[in-house]
């Protein structure tokens, strides 16, 4: 029965194969180059020479990164589509279940070997073309530093190998569902684009409470004012921590008070803070030649009285993250398989 | 004898609507039996529930004494050729003969080759592009190459040419010679059907109208033509499947085990295809009055 399976699915992996290889050869052919100037990166002596290093690797490969970033992004939906979508709904269609399923062999074995053999090659496939990524972009992923950002953590490692096997599941399940190929393959795109926004937006970033980092006021991220509809902020700008996912920075004080209108009145008497009568509306300024050193002297004093507050995923989660997210796609990709298998057992024909 | 299908009140619903209802039906071993009835008279919910394709609303079947596809050795003892006989269109002759070997315990590859090239087909070939009456007898061949001990065909002839069917049919009855297998075929062609088939099984509006060996069928049923007059004086063991009457003439299809003496009736024998369409044109009276029941109440 695997052999058969094997044999009904030959043109779609040959298909998928050949992209595979295409994947393979250009970045066989590029990646030597961008491993050399990493090479020459970890050696290199003079400042100068390091940054111009680093932004060779950033820049010389960036439309293959971005194209290669594109095709990995996409991989699973092609695998749900094309391998997920038609494996039952073709059969379905044609009215071959019926040769199928009165051959000496119980329909539960059938269903099952097709499930597991086409399904276990999805998540070699995702997984081959996520290694291959990986290994060719390791220098520009060194050099970025972002590994939370979509570039590595969407299309390295775990989540693709998830994500196939999701896509794979909900391509078979809408198949069984519509029984017919056309529909099923559009309804497994569109579910599976859908279901990776949401949980890239909304679910992601709260996988794992998020830390809470307490300092002093840092002036790394940029500072400044904000007029918001409650008066005037202060804020600060999150600073950039390597292969962290950061999220943001407040300024806060004692009790979790913000620096307001009325404390900047009181305590930076050089800046002129203008309260609108009409609508409570604000603004700062300053005026004449002591203007800097009067703002500087004001962030001081914020600095003195307040700390800043950053909220982030730490790079050390970039594995839990990825495990997590990952087994949460297999699991579900597993759930809409054992529904299949039973839709198809029990409801069909 | 042991029974190649056998139903008990065996009943097949969609929705709302059945598709065969109270269906109680023996047919022994070691026959070929014609079911025949029109389009949509549950002909292939009776074949699909017996290969287990389906399963039964109500009711129970068994095929070979076992409930269908309770096993792969089960399903390995049933070769079905389903309605329009799929086939896998990308896959060549060859390779549908390698799933039948991959996919079969009992498969014997020297009957299937054997009869590949009887027919001329070219292994390499896409079952996409054989004709209709290649393609059946390609599912025919996956049918039989399994060596099962009852063929279900449905419909197998229905979409061939008048040429392509005698052909199927020819060799469809030296199959049931050389292999001595039990054969059910469904087909809407009583001629077919009269040349290959020892066992009628009529089905009309999702019922069984009759069941029974060709021969006994057309020994007890008869045609009696008589000036017009009512039925009621019939004997009871006369059963009337169908009547009609002109305005001097009465006509009567009738079952009856006892010879029909009474000296008013000339009596007619029926042949099959005159039995076949009285037990539909039966069931189709009993449709339209039920209908009017309902109507009227």
């Amino acid at each position: 029965m695997i052999r058969f399976a094997w044999r009904q699915f030959r043109l779609q992996v040959l298909v998928v194969s050949g992209l595979l290889v295409a994947v393979a050869v250009v970045l066989l052919i590029t990646g030597p180059h961008m491993a050399h100037l990493f090479g020459e990166l970890k050696n290199c002596k003079s400042k100068n020479d390091c940054s111009f290093l680093t932004t060779a690797i950033g820049t010389s490969n960036s439309d293959i990164d971005n194209f290669m970033t594109a095709t990995n992004l996409v991989f699973p939906a092609i695998i749900g589509i094309f391998w997920g979508a038609p494996l039952f709904a073709r059969e379905l269609e044609t009215g071959t279940y019926r040769l199928a399923w009165s051959q000496g062999v119980t329909r539960s074995k059938w269903i099952g070997c097709k499930l597991a053999v086409v399904g276990v090659a999805s998540m070699v496939a995702a997984g081959l073309m996520g290694w291959m990524l990986t290994w060719w972009s390791s220098p520009i992923d060194t050099v970025n530093a972002n590994r939370f950002g979509t570039q590595i953590y969407d299309t390295h490692y775990i989540v693709p190998i998830g994500y196939a096997a999701f896509a794979f599941a909900v391509g078979v399940a809408a198949g069984v569902l519509w029984r017919r190929t056309l529909p099923a393959m559009a309804t497994t795109l569109v579910v599976f684009v859908a279901a990776r926004i949401t949980f890239a937006q909304k679910l992601r970033p709260d996988l794992l409470s998020p830390v809470k980092l307490v300092s002093k006021l840092s002036r790394a991220g940029g500072y400044g004012f904000e007029q918001t509809p409650n008066g005037l902020h202060f804020i600060v700008g999150a600073e950039n921590l390597p292969n962290a996912l950061v999220f943001n920075a407040v300024v806060k004080g004692k009790h979790g008070a913000r620096v307001t209108s009325q404390w900047l009145q009181t305590n930076c008497p050089k800046l002129l803070i203008h309260v609108s009568p009409v609508g409570g509306r604000t603004g700062v300024g300053i005026k004449g030649n002591g203007a800097p050193k009067a703002f500087s002297e004001c962030v001081d004093k914020i600095a003195a009285n307040f700390h800043q507050v950053l909220t982030y995923q730490p790079a050390s989660r970039f594995w839990p993250f990825q495990w997590i997210e990952g087994s949460i796609f297999l699991g579900a990709g597993v759930a809409l398989c054992a529904f299949s298998y039973w839709w198809l057992r029990r409801r069909v024909a | 004898m042991s029974s190649a299908l056998a139903a008990i009140d065996l009943g097949k619903r969609y929705g709302r609507k059945w598709a065969l209802s109270k269906c109680t039906l023996d047919i022994p071993a070691g026959r070929v039996v014609g079911l025949v009835g029109p389009n949509g008279a549950g002909k292939t919910t009776l074949l699909h529930l017996a290969v287990g394709l389906l399963r039964p609303s109500t009711g129970s079947i068994t095929v070979l004494d076992q409930v269908p596809a309770c096993s792969a050795q089960q399903l390995g003892r049933i070769g079905f050729v389903a309605q329009d006989t799929p086939v896998y269109a990308g896959l060549s002759v060859a390779a549908h003969l390698q799933m039948g070997a991959a996919l079969n315990a009992s498969w014997d590859m020297q009957i299937a080759e054997r009869r590949i090239s009887d027919l001329g087909l070219d292994p390499k070939q896409h079952a996409g592009r054989l004709s209709g009456g290649q393609r059946a007898q390609l599912a025919l061949t996956l049918a039989i190459a399994k060596r099962p001990s009852l063929l279900l065909l449905d419909e197998p002839v229905a979409s061939l040419d008048p040429l392509a069917r005698r052909e199927f049919l020819a060799i469809l009855m030296d199959v049931v010679a050389e292999h001595n297998v039990s054969v059910i075929l469904s087909s809407h062609l009583v001629a077919d059907l009269e040349r290959v088939c020892d066992h009628l099984v009529v089905l009309a509006a999702s019922r069984v109208q009759v069941n029974g060996d060709i021969d006994d069928l057309l020994s007890t049923h008869h045609r009696l033509v008589g000036p017009r007059r009512d039925l009621d004086n019939l004997p009871d063991t006369v059963h009337v499947v169908e009547a009609s009457h002109t305005d001097r003439q009465t006509t009567v299809t009738v079952r009856s085990v006892d010879p029909i003496l009474d000296p008013v009736w000339s009596v007619e024998p029926l042949t099959m295809e005159d039995l076949v369409l009285a037990y539909m044109g039966q069931a189709e009276q009993q449709r339209r009055d039920l209908v009017r029941l309902k109507g009227g109440t």
